[in-house]
């Protein structure tokens, strides 16, 4: 090959190369000044290639004939200047013109540039397969809180409801048995005595009705909640929740009006649950709402099809900006509520809340600060006549 | 005068588990936080002198920094010819880099069988984040038979002791 030629592909390719004798003194270079100069003839290949201490029985296989070639590929090699150079490595036996291996032929191939971009690739694909495995990580560990969590949980769950369960069969013994001395069954009571009595009724009612809310909430945690869906008047059944509380409504000399238009479809709901809901509703009005206040329920179709609303609206205090968005939350007590004095564990919209859900319904409200409240809530319209 | 001699010692181990930063520390008594990955081998050496009961040697550590990642696992072989001890080192942030250390050790052996190497769970200095106990490293590397070591290439720790424990193998076992 013409010598001009090979020392132009030698230099394109930017290949270097050194032969060695067979005991590994280097008797030509050609290369850059990078990889070999002409001081490194007369020297060790192992004190020019450091790369290459440890590599001697290998580089005696290769002059013994025993192997045909040796290769190091991506060595790694700092010039003076803190430059990375790549090399490709390849040692082959350097034989003379009878074909015998006088010593070694040592090949470097420049390969920086395609180096340095294998290294940006491996270095981005290195960080993203750490930050794979942090995340991994980081989702077993809240895999991890989140079943630890789910345990407390449940342990709570079941912590309340035997509580609630304990405590309501004594309450209910001791509200009889004040009933029953109330009905003055068991002789007169004076005036004092019916007082204390009747506080100590007030009393058993509202832990009663505690227990209760505890009771709904952990089933309906649970999911334990079945409801038996019928047809049902919406209308006599807000009637019988309106007469229950009438003494109520009577004893704060409040005025409770209810609109109910004469053609509006049977809903499909589970009674007592229906009566509940209202109940709650009609309750807290009468709780929010000052002496001589007046209290509305309104039935009417609702606006998104299929559904009757029910409005129970107050002209009581109100509820601030502030709590409104937290109204819905278990234990939540509202500032009004506390400025009232009314009694309640902070349960009942949460009750209420989850079991129109349940019947497929949903609620919401309107309410302004010292201007009242309004309450709506909507059940589904039953295909069937009740 | 000193005997003079040469090993090769190979840095095993994942990517990014410290094997660059145990060099730069035993070598140039120096530690970047930040990360730069191998590809290929970078050679760096370090001549550490070890007492004998007749002599002292002057023995040149040719340290081997190996790329870690799966990408170079085709040509690890050729890269470990001729080793005569190594360094496997894992990373105590990350469990999977304990495990995955049994290939390395398989490799290595299957290329220079009578290698000598020790384990190295590095940056302990990582304690918050810390995944593997001492214990987990022990029961690893019963099978083996070896040392193992708690390193902080950040702080220095072990790191210095390792590479001379490992020295003294070389000129005594290997």
């Amino acid at each position: 090959m013409n010598p001009i030629v090979t020392q132009l592909i030698f230099e394109d390719c930017e290949i270097a190369y050194a032969i060695t004798d067979r005991e590994l003194v280097v008797v030509e270079v050609n290369g850059t000044e990078d990889v070999f100069d002409q001081a490194s003839v007369g020297r060790s290949l192992l004190d020019c290639v450091p790369e290459m201490v440890g590599s001697e029985v290998v580089l005696s296989e290769i002059l013994d004939g025993f192997l045909p070639r040796f290769e190091l590929a991506w060595v790694n090699r700092e010039t003076p200047q803190g430059r990375t150079l790549y090399l490709n490595m390849v040692d082959l036996p350097y034989r003379d013109e009878r074909g015998q291996i006088v010593g070694l032929l040592h090949v470097v191939r420049d390969v920086t540039e395609a180096g340095t971009l294998e290294q940006r690739l491996t270095q981005h694909r290195n960080e993203l397969r750490l930050l794979r495995d942090q995340l991994a990580r980081q989702n077993l560990e809240l895999e991890a809180a989140n079943v630890e969590l789910r345990r407390l949980d449940e342990m709570k769950s079941i912590f309340v409801s035997v509580a609630a369960h304990e405590l309501r069969t004594p309450l209910t013994s001791v509200s009889g048995f004040v009933e029953v001395l109330l009905d003055e069954d068991l002789g007169p009571l004076n005036e004092t005595q019916r007082e204390y009595l009747e506080m100590a009724q007030a009393g058993a009612e509202r832990l009663l009705h505690i227990t209760d809310s505890l009771l709904d909430v952990t089933c309906i945690e649970a999911g334990r909640i079945e409801l038996v869906l019928q047809p049902r008047d919406l209308a006599s059944l807000v009637q019988a929740v309106a007469a229950e509380y009438a003494p109520q409504v009577t004893a704060r000399a409040q005025r409770l009006t209810l609109h109910a238009p004469p053609d509006l479809p049977a809903i499909l709901c589970d009674k007592t649950r229906t009566v509940q809901i209202v109940g709650n509703l009609l309750s807290n009005a009468i709780k929010y709402t000052p002496e001589g206040g007046s209290i509305t329920i309104s039935l009417a179709l609702a606006e998104e099809a299929g559904f009757v609303r029910v409005a129970v609206a107050d002209t009581g205090v109100g509820i601030s900006s502030e709590d409104q968005p937290k109204l819905f939350r278990r234990f939540f007590r509202a500032a009004s509520a506390v400025q009232t004095r009314a009694y309640g564990a902070g349960l009942g919209l949460f009750i209420t809340r989850s079991l129109v859900e349940l019947h497929g319904g949903r609620i919401w409200f309107e309410s302004e600060p010292d201007h009242g409240s309004t309450f709506y809530v909507t059940f589904p319209i039953s295909d069937s006549l009740a | 005068m000193p005997v003079k001699l040469s090993k090769k010692v190979c840095l095993l181990g994942d990517f990014a588990v410290g094997k660059t930063s145990l060099v730069r520390r035993f070598v140039h008594d120096l530690f970047d936080d930040k990360y730069i990955t191998t590809i290929g081998v970078k050679v760096s050496r370090k001549t550490v002198v070890v007492p004998s009961a007749s002599d002292v040697v002057e023995l040149t550590m040719m340290l081997w920094d190996l790329a870690g990642c799966a990408e170079f696992d085709q040509v690890r072989a050729s890269y470990l010819r001729g080793t005569a001890g190594a360094v496997l080192v894992c990373d105590v942030t990350r469990p999977e880099t304990l495990d995955g250390l049994r290939s390395y050790v398989d490799d290595l052996l299957g290329v220079s069988g009578d290698a000598q190497f020790v384990v190295v769970a590095n940056k302990i200095d990582l304690i918050e984040h810390q995944q593997i106990a001492p214990a987990d490293v022990e029961a690893v590397v019963e099978r083996w038979d070896v040392p193992f070591f708690l390193t902080s290439a950040k702080t220095g720790e072990e790191v210095q002791r390792l590479f001379r424990h490992l020295g003294r193998r070389l000129l005594f076992r290997g």
